[in-house]
């Protein structure tokens, strides 16, 4: 079936009214994991954008037609393996269990919980929403926030200008936990976002499943609100998010692109990286292909 | 309704802003420009376009925030961005 | 009882936990170890590995994850069981406040340890006293006996659906932990008779009746949760007494619920005391009494919540009392069970002649002469009604 056919005959099951910002990036990929996920799922989402927006209920009414909980910043994996655990003793394999985190949940707070249970195998499909940031409290920086980028914690200064490092590449760090699938997505390949998030459900009934979305963020990054898509494209296109699997050991780059699209080109039109200088554009440039070289090399030796 | 207050649960119903109101502009589509391919659907972060039948694609305005995503994906340019007071007024 | 015969072993404190906690049958188990709790996770692992425990078994990368990992599987209708320590119980204070404000039943066995700095793993109160307020009911072991049998009573306490609070067993580090006494082994079919098979249902994330766990909470709403936590403190104070008292028809032993009071009858001068050091104290007592001095003991057993009417009423008549607390309570000049206890007697407090006691901590000893000198010391004082300078058992 097309993913296409697959999305319009899925069912929504997120309140029709979130209060994520309009063209969020997060909302569009909170929506598609969980309709393909279907009703027999058990979803827990972390203090972030999308617990924000209203998707962990309020007072005595929920955000999803699905049972779900919002679980603490540090520990969503640790949560949802008990769950998993206890879902397999009672002989019920086929309940969905479904973690939506964003990169502070993680990537840094949660990212000691993650990474316990991805080693001990836990049966979930955890995807991170990457907005480069925690950005339901006001867009402070993460260790996944690119180098040079303005975030209210590393505001453009007249003397430090722009966060200082360069992020963690997480998917890669999480397919060396050994785990039963690994990916990145961006929500501008949807059909192999589609694939990704199915294979993800498939292979959280073996053991642990980890995908990587990128999801961009109007309010944070500041850019208008209907370019969501066409930033995610670029991303992709400029090899700044290269999309890739693995899958008992063996990566596959899922998109080679013939003539990348400079990083110059990425980074226009993104009020984050108003201020990057052209050497902090080359240094972006070079780390995007290094990275690329390393995961393209992965996907051949494997 | 007295509830004991042991766990806290939501259980009675779901929890839904009015997003609509939020609107400054409106996606309207050409349907003479659309090709019914779907990309709109697949795009829109709220889903608030719909498939009426096996093609239909169709703009639902109950919860839509007027993003623009897909005005801008619209392979051919067939959704505008109207204003949304105008289009209150015209009933579009 | 009839034909069933318990099985008698020698079992330090730890292995007494880990046993007890297995006859519970718990769905699932967190292990992380500690100092001084390693080895009851180590037990359970080993029965576990041979087959003899049919409980998920998760070795969890630290104690905010054990924590957690036992939150997510009560929420699935689980009933389960972690063990920890000081540093351990530290680390996991953010989802152990959650599994108590979430009305979610479990136990957990704290070996007691004193909470670094200075650097230390030996014994102290320290640990659980520091997060009393965290609405998990905590109660205080006096030897490797109540240890295994508080593990069977605190499942039936927590799971109680008036209650629907989780309970921490501690027993003192070293003390009890590493010491090894005769204890008397129920048998399988004695505790499934006397525990039911859990029901946890009241909070169950399950497709099949989907709602939101723990939706954000307005603070008007919050304060009604608060409310309720506090009467369902309130009634476990009921069910500890009801509880000890149906374990002892069952199991022919019993412990006199929130309290013990030993030789408090005609006491005039009492000694509260709470965990390992009541045996020692309660030796104390009896060499005063052959001295003809009429000395008594109060051992705290459940210091959440706090038995107030109780230890008013037990004191009710007396002279004078020191509470021996094996933990600070910064701020103030003496312990948290001194704080506690003179809360208690508030509205007579003019009437006694009492002081604090703090000593062993960090592991040091309580030893009988420390606590003949504080009989000694209540002797002499037991006349002069007011608040006495505090005494630290030093050597």
């Amino acid at each position: 079936m097309s993913y296409i056919n697959r999305l319009k005959n899925s069912k929504d099951l997120v309140t029709p009214g979130t209060s994520a910002c309009q063209g969020c990036g997060g909302e569009l990929i909170l929506r598609r994991v969980i309709q393909l996920a279907g009703e027999n799922t058990i979803v827990c989402i972390p203090p972030g954008c999308m617990a924000g927006a209203g998707a962990v209920g309020w007072s005595f009414d929920s955000g999803l037609k699905v049972p779900v909980h919002i679980t603490l910043l540090t520990n969503t994996a640790s949560f949802l393996s008990g769950l998993s655990q206890m879902y397999k003793r009672k002989g019920r394999d086929d309940v969905n269990l479904v973690a939506v985190a964003g990169d502070g949940a993680t990537a840094d707070c949660g990212f000691q919980s993650l990474s316990g249970a991805a080693e001990r195998g836990e049966k979930m499909l955890y995807v991170c929403y990457d907005n480069e940031g925690y950005m339901n409290t006001g867009f402070q920086r993460s260790s996944t926030t690119s180098k040079g980028s303005r975030t209210s914690t590393t505001p453009l200064g007249s003397v430090i200008s722009g966060k200082e490092q360069n992020p963690k590449y997480l998917p890669l760090i999480m397919a060396m936990h050994n785990v039963e699938y690994c990916a990145t997505a961006s929500p501008s390949h949807m059909n192999d976002m589609v694939k990704k998030i199915e294979k993800g459900l498939e292979a959280s009934k073996r053991g642990f499943a980890y995908l990587h979305v990128f999801s961009p963020c109007p309010t944070g990054w500041a850019y208008p609100e209907n370019q969501a898509i066409q930033i995610a494209r670029k991303a992709v296109q400029s090899n700044a998010f290269p999309l890739w699997e693995m899958q008992e050991g063996k990566f596959t780059l899922n998109l080679e692109n013939k003539n990348p699209l400079p990083i110059s080109d990425f980074v226009k039109g993104i009020g984050k990286y108003k201020d990057l200088t052209s050497e902090d554009i080359e240094e972006f440039q070079n780390l995007v292909n290094s990275r690329y070289q390393f995961i393209k090399g992965l996907s051949e030796i494997s | 309704m007295d509830r004991r207050h042991i766990t806290p649960k939501g259980d009675k119903g779901l929890y839904i802003l009015d997003t609509a109101a939020w609107r400054t502009v409106r996606p309207v589509m050409d349907k003479e420009k659309c090709i019914e391919c779907g990309i709109c659907l697949i795009y829109c972060p709220v889903n608030s376009i719909v498939a009426d039948g096996e093609k239909k694609y169709k703009i639902t305005y109950d919860q839509c925030k007027g993003c623009g995503i897909c005005a801008v994906e619209c392979p051919k340019g067939a959704i505008d961005m109207v204003s949304e007071s105008d289009a209150r007024k015209e009933n579009r | 009882m009839g034909k069933i015969l318990e099985k008698r072993m020698t079992l330090t404190g730890s292995n007494a936990a880990a046993v007890g906690a297995s006859l519970c049958r718990p769905d699932l188990i967190a292990a992380y170890p500690i100092t001084p709790q390693s080895e009851v996770v180590e037990r359970l692992a080993d029965m576990v590995n041979d087959g003899k425990l049919n409980s998920n078994l998760v070795q969890v990368e630290s104690e905010h994850s054990a924590m957690s990992v036992v939150q997510g599987a009560t929420a699935g209708g689980g009933r389960t069981f972690t063990a920890t320590s000081a540093q351990g119980l530290a680390l996991m204070f953010e989802p152990y406040m959650r599994m108590s404000t979430l009305r979610l039943p479990m136990v957990m066995a704290i070996a007691s340890r004193e909470m670094t700095s200075p650097e230390t793993i030996w014994c102290g109160h320290q640990d659980a006293i520091t997060v009393r307020d965290a609405g998990w009911i905590q109660m205080y072991c006096e030897n490797n006996q109540e240890i295994l049998d508080m593990m069977i009573q605190a499942y039936r306490l927590a799971e109680d659906r008036d209650v629907l609070l989780p309970v921490n067993v501690c027993y003192d580090g070293f003390y009890l932990s590493h010491m090894v006494e005769g204890v008397n082994v129920p048998t399988q079919e004695q505790v499934d008779a006397f525990l039911p098979v859990p029901k946890i249902d009241h909070a169950v994330l399950d497709p099949e009746n989907p709602f939101a766990l723990d939706p954000m909470t307005p603070g008007s709403l919050l304060m009604k949760y608060r409310k309720s936590h506090l009467e369902a403190m309130r009634i476990a104070l009921e069910k500890i007494d009801e509880v000890d008292s149906e374990f002892g028809k069952h199991f022919g032993r019993s412990y006199g619920g929130a309290i013990e009071e030993y030789r408090c009858e005609d006491a005039e001068t009492v000694l509260v005391t709470m965990g390992a050091m009541s045996g020692t104290g309660k030796d104390a007592v009896d060499l005063a009494r052959e001295k003809g001095i009429k000395a008594g003991l109060i051992r705290i057993r459940f210091f959440r919540p706090f038995p107030k009417k109780k230890i008013k009423d037990a004191l009710k008549g007396k002279k004078a009392f020191a509470v021996v607390d094996r933990n600070v309570s910064f701020g103030w000049n003496c312990g948290a069970m001194f704080v506690e206890t003179l809360a208690a007697v508030s509205d007579s407090a003019e009437n006694y002649s009492c002081f604090p006691v703090i000593g062993g901590l960090g592991g040091a000893d309580i030893s009988l002469k420390h606590l003949s000198d504080c009989i000694s010391r209540l002797e002499e004082l037991k006349d002069e009604s007011g608040r006495h300078a505090t005494l630290w058992l030093e050597d």
